[in-house]
């Protein structure tokens, strides 16, 4: 019996090493077909369809670049939007995601796999997410070990912060930017651990691809530097960390200055100085070190202090001139709204009227995390308790994106892959501490064991232990399900609803609407609508808008908005001067859709007001005399007479929405609306979708004289 | 083999030209042997086209027997003409060669051969058919949405022939009473949507006289502005086919704005415009599609019939006169209902187009047939005179050298188009083996290159620590 028992052993023995890279494979390679598989709801429930707005632009462009070429792209002014100033879009996007994706389509036209654009521009954010999760096993592995990689993989697969950002469809940068951000920082942590060139051009190579792909380059640029500052400050400063910094700065920064959208603002703005200031750090640092061990203590005192005050006050002298010069790029407002969460809420009403950058609620970060918010905490325990470089980074980084994450809703996708590094060291560590208790203790008995046998119930503890963690990613994952099918895998393009009866309603009336302007107005009419559906316009419909989602110039914006809050005659005069031919508005009250433009609308007043041609337009008129905003009989004179007041509810006060209300109910406001009888005098109704979520109008031309 | 097909091929196009071109340069004569007796004359104008079908009696008044006889259309008629056929007594169809006369160049002429010759003395009935587009015209171009469209026909009160009619009736069908106005020659009758007229006598050949009738027409007035039909046949089973479709409402203009309220309100609102249309696919049609640039339109119904698959289509808005749309409509059929083969020869049997909508009006068809890749020796057989295309190479998925692709193309199209075109090709079986063998063969190189990766070390410098721990 025995020996069978030690030839079973054996063999399990021989093969244990392939079985363990087995499973791993299996573990790691099954949690990237989840993460691509979970993301595909919306593909299933609805259509392969790009979402919501910005990814439309994504589209549009990406289907130019195909077309086009690079070289057109590079160099692409786009006469569709903002007319009349127009905008240049090779200058002023970050080009990662349309080359990434125009990349793969001519990869796969050239194997002929005939795949149409725009389902490569659906899939990019899953597949991308797939990559995700094996740079997550990669960079917990060097964290901690291959059991964490395993969990935190298998978390980040199902995690709803980044699902909301990256679902199939969602086209939009944040898709390839995680993937990139944690690459920069699997390729980094190697470079410190190593401090190999190799390692450290690589980081430089992946952070090049993710400051071409996002904006939230910046994040890292900051990041870094400060994990070097850390290990300085800690004393844990050497010639790895030296070599790999160095090399990462240089080469990352004058990568980074090859999109044209950066430019020079590496060297220049105020965000990226941390790392130009780290920088000069290190070769001081460094510098030091070298002449501390060729002087003698007294003199390296000396000249280290007079060293020390000359280099202050140069590099204060230059930083205040270089500010005041106006070289240094003043501090930009939405970096602003990062430190202080008040700031745009009080100074650019553009910034805080988009609702991703509003402050984070507590119970949002339950929502989109759940049980790693509790992990999150034992992670870090288990880091500080065996700290190493690499560690002291990720502590860095989870401390850091949480401010952040709590300070704008969007960087709650930041916060999300840290938060299962983090969770995963945790629940693998726990794990490990107590399934060893549990196991059946083959072990010849030695001093150790014994030490440890004083615990009474100690396997039935270990086991309660393992239970209930098991449960707690149960329901992790029954919770991110649920959280992915039924909030964020909706293409908001096409709506659903529930009838009484229990069947599926949809309401397609966007893409009728732009169907409609695309195949029923002139090539070059102008369309004005609120900024927010100005990319799906020009993508769809492919006409010229007066302003879009990209918000760059506030006056032309702040114009729109004046022409909506205006009375007829006074917004003719604006339309007149802006060239329009169609106006499109978007309104819920017929359907109960309740982000349409009457809800926006106090923002369109506030920006319009926020200009001096706008001085007209005050918010306060657009309240009634207690300080509400109503839109039934009470409400102000103002606001009843305006233009987007009369564009949404025309002829509205004739339509019964609900039994038992008197015709005129806006089912989004809950009133009968207090002016029903009207004519539009500058306008005519052009086209009206279904259930009037849409609504057209084309502007008259002038009247003929003496009529 | 090659250059004895490719000149096989180049002499059978050549033979094809030349006959295609003395077909158009026929010269006939008007045989004053022939009298029409009777003409029973019915045009059809309830619709957007003008269908006119006669049952004309011919009779031989000469000395021998007549082997064919010619029809007419008038000058200013003939480039809205879609269509037209003539069939005999057994309602078995007659083959019509386009012709001239001298004299006539503003006329057009076909000869009608017919399969009996009619004896001295003798009469045959024969029954001709022509269909003619946009032939109407609305009056006035522009209506409001409450409106009705007013269209005007404007046609010959007589059956325009190069032979004299001793009798002839003639019934307007219009499926309405409201008639604005309308040509009163004596005799006519207006009866519950049909004006009759006749009979009259002994009217002389070429003989035109106006007919006008301005009357109420609210039938769809849709224009299949480009229609794009894609054929892939694949031997694994399946042929799939997708349309692409530009339509336009082609009647009259809206004017003025669009009222969704009074379109809600009032289902009489609108009479002139398209809320939707049915189309007809074969039976056998499954996984239809039914999109556009934008994506999916979730606005159409699916009926599977006995004969056929019914789609209730609906296109995103309600179509009004000048209002354009587009969309794709696609769907697979089983391969043996339309391909068959003996050996490595093949033949593909498939209408040339498909029904859009009732009493369509195709301006521009363009149809693709995507071969498998191998095909040869491609021979294709139309039912109608088309503009046939260069051909091309299509390249999609495991493809090496490209699949051929056949590509005609015809004006003015209308239901009764719906025919079968023909392709023999060769295609050899061993072939079906390739694209498996592909996508084998590459999957072996890839486990090879894996395998061989990983047993062989690649490294220059011999890391001191071979194995961990």
């Amino acid at each position: 019996m025995t020996v069978e028992v030690q030839s079973k052993a054996k063999l399990s023995q021989l093969s244990s090493d392939k079985q363990l890279t087995f499973i791993k494979l299996a573990v790691l390679s099954m949690a990237a077909i989840l993460s691509f598989a979970t993301r595909l709801f919306s593909v299933l429930r609805f259509e392969s369809v790009i979402h919501e707005f910005d990814p439309y632009f994504n589209y549009r462009t990406t289907r130019f670049l195909t077309e086009e070429g690079f070289y057109q792209f590079h160099n692409w002014f786009d006469d569709r939007a903002w007319y009349p100033l127009g905008r240049i879009i090779g200058g002023t996007i970050y080009p990662g995601l349309m080359v990434t994706s125009a990349t793969l389509y001519n990869i796969m036209q050239f194997l002929n796999i005939t795949i149409d654009i725009r389902n490569v521009c659906v899939f990019l954010a899953p597949f991308f997410s797939s990559l995700t999760t094996i740079v997550t096993y990669l960079l917990t592995k060097e964290l901690k070990d291959e059991g964490a990689g395993l969990v935190a993989a298998a978390m980040i697969a199902i995690v709803p912060g980044y699902i909301s950002r990256s679902v199939a469809g969602s086209y939009d940068n944040e898709g390839i930017a995680i993937f990139c951000m944690l690459l920069t920082y699997y390729f980094w942590i190697k470079a410190v651990n190593t401090g190999t060139i190799l390692w450290a051009t690589m980081t430089a190579l992946a952070y090049f691809y993710m400051v071409s792909s996002w904006g939230g380059y910046v994040f890292l640029i900051n990041l870094i530097p400060l994990h070097v500052l850390a290990l300085m400050l800690l004393g844990r400063f050497s010639a790895r960390v030296y070599v790999a910094y160095s090399t990462l700065y240089c080469v990352g920064t004058i990568l980074s200055m090859q999109i044209s959208f950066v430019g020079f603002q590496p060297v220049q703005s105020s965000e990226h100085m941390l790392a130009l200031g780290t920088f000069g750090l290190c070769q001081l640092y460094a510098f030091t070190q070298y002449l501390r061990e060729h002087l003698s203590p007294a003199n390296f005192e000396l000249l280290f202090k007079a060293l020390l005050t000359t280099l202050l006050a140069t590099l204060g002298t230059a930083l205040v001139v270089l500010t005041v010069t106006g070289k240094i790029s003043p501090w930009t407002g939405r970096f602003y709204s990062l430190l202080d969460p008040s700031y745009a809420k009080n100074h650019i009403p553009i910034i805080a009227s988009v609702s991703e950058h509003q402050p984070t609620s507590w119970s949002s970060f339950y929502f989109d995390l759940q049980v790693l918010v509790f992990l999150f905490p034992a992670g870090l325990y288990f880091c500080f308790t065996k700290l190493t470089d690499a560690n002291i980074f990720i502590i860095l980084y989870g401390v850091l994106s949480i401010y952040f994450a709590g300070v704008m809703v969007r960087l709650m996708l930041v916060l999300a892959p840290v938060m299962c590094v983090v969770s995963g060291v945790a629940a693998s560590s726990l794990l490990s501490l107590h399934v060893k208790d549990i196991e059946p203790k083959v072990e010849k008995h030695d001093k150790k064991k014994k030490h440890e046998n004083n615990f009474v119930f100690r396997s039935e503890v270990g086991a309660l232990f393992v239970c209930v963690l098991g449960c707690l990613l149960v329901s992790y994952v029954f919770h991110c399900t649920w959280v992915t099918s039924e909030a964020y895998s909706s293409p908001s393009i096409v709506l659903s609803a529930r009838a009484h009866d229990g069947a599926r309603i949809i309401f397609d009336d966007f893409r009728e609407a732009y169907t409609w302007l695309k195949m029923n107005t002139p090539q070059d009419a102008k369309v004005m609508s609120w900024w927010d559906y100005g990319y799906q316009i020009t993508a769809m419909a492919n006409r010229t808008v007066i302003v879009d989602n990209n918000t760059w110039n506030n006056t032309h914006i702040s114009r729109v908005g004046q022409a909506m809050a205006s009375s007829e005659e006074h917004a003719y005069e604006i339309m007149r001067e802006l060239d329009v031919d169609y106006v499109l508005v978007i309104f819920g009250g017929l359907v109960g859709y309740s982000s349409d433009d009457i809800n926006k609308f106090l923002w369109m007043v506030r920006i319009g007001g926020s200009t001096e041609r706008g001085a007209h337009i005050r918010e306060a008129d657009y309240y009634t005399g207690a300080g509400e905003f109503r839109v039934d009989a009470h409400g102000s004179p103002t606001l009843l007479n305006c233009l987007m007041y009369k564009m949404s509810y025309y002829k509205f006060g004739l339509v019964y929405t609900e039994g038992g209300r008197p015709p005129g109910y806006d089912r989004v406001r809950g009133a009968e609306i207090g002016n029903k009888d009207f004519n539009l005098d500058v306008l005519e109704e052009a086209y009206t979708t279904e259930h009037w979520l849409v609504r057209i109008y084309k502007v008259k031309p002038l009247p003929n004289r003496g009529l | 083999m090659m250059p004895a097909m490719a000149k096989i091929q180049v002499l059978v196009l050549l033979l094809l030209y030349i006959a295609i071109q003395c077909g158009s340069l026929n010269v006939d004569t008007i045989s004053s042997d022939i009298k029409i007796k009777n003409v029973d004359r019915s045009i059809d104008i309830s619709s957007q086209l003008v269908k006119i079908t006669s049952k004309v009696t011919l009779e031989n008044t000469g000395k021998v027997p007549v082997k064919n006889f010619l029809l007419s259309v008038e000058g200013g008629a003939k480039s809205n003409l879609a269509f037209i056929s003539a069939k005999d007594q057994n309602n078995k169809d007659l083959r019509l060669v386009e012709t001239t006369v001298k004299g006539y160049d503003q006329v057009k002429f076909w000869r009608v051969e017919l399969k009996e010759a009619i004896n001295v003395a003798s009469t045959a009935i024969i029954g001709t058919e022509s269909v003619y587009t946009k032939a109407l015209q609305p009056f006035p171009t522009a209506i409001t949405q409450q409106e009705d469209q007013l269209v005007k026909y404007n046609g010959n009160l007589y059956f325009y022939s190069p032979y004299p009619v001793v009798s002839q009736k003639t019934n307007v069908v219009l499926n309405t009473k409201s008639v604005e106005s309308f040509t009163k020659i004596k005799p006519f009758s207006q009866q519950d949507g049909t004006i009759a007229y006749g009979s009259y006598s002994n009217i002389s050949p070429f003989t035109e006289k106006e007919l006008n009738i301005h009357y109420k027409n609210n039938s769809p007035f849709l224009t299949v502005t480009r229609l794009a039909r894609l054929i892939e046949v694949s031997h694994w089973g399946n042929i799939a086919i997708e349309e692409t479709v530009e339509i336009e409402h082609t009647g009259a203009k809206l004017k003025g704005p669009f009222s969704r309220y009074d379109y809600q309100q009032d289902h009489h609102s609108g009479p002139a415009s398209v809320r939707s249309y049915k189309t007809f696919l074969p039976a056998s049609a499954s996984d239809v599609y039914y999109r556009d640039t934008n994506g999916n339109i979730s606005t159409s119904n699916m009926k599977v019939k006995k004969d056929s698959v019914e789609l209730d289509l609906r296109p995103r808005y309600p179509l009004f006169g000048g209002w354009r749309s587009h969309y794709t409509l696609g769907y697979n059929v089983p391969s043996y209902e339309y391909l068959y083969h003996s050996g490595n020869e093949y033949l593909l049997k498939m209408r040339a187009v498909d029904h859009v909508f009732d009493d369509m009006q195709v301006d521009e068809l363009v149809t693709k047939i995507i071969l498998p890749e191998g095909s040869t020796n491609i021979v294709v057989n139309f039912p109608f005179t088309v503009t046939r295309l260069s051909d091309s190479l299509h390249y999609t998925y495991l493809d090496t050298k490209g699949r051929p692709v056949i590509t005609f193309t015809k004006q003015n199209v209308v239901e009764n188009h719906i025919q079968d075109f023909q392709i023999r090709y060769t295609f050899p079986r061993l072939l079906m083996l390739q694209e498996p063998l592909l996508v084998v063969g590459f999957l072996y190189t890839l486990f090879l290159c894996v395998i061989i990766y990983v047993r062989l070390d690649f490294s220059i410098h011999k890391p001191e620590h071979q194995h961990k721990d």
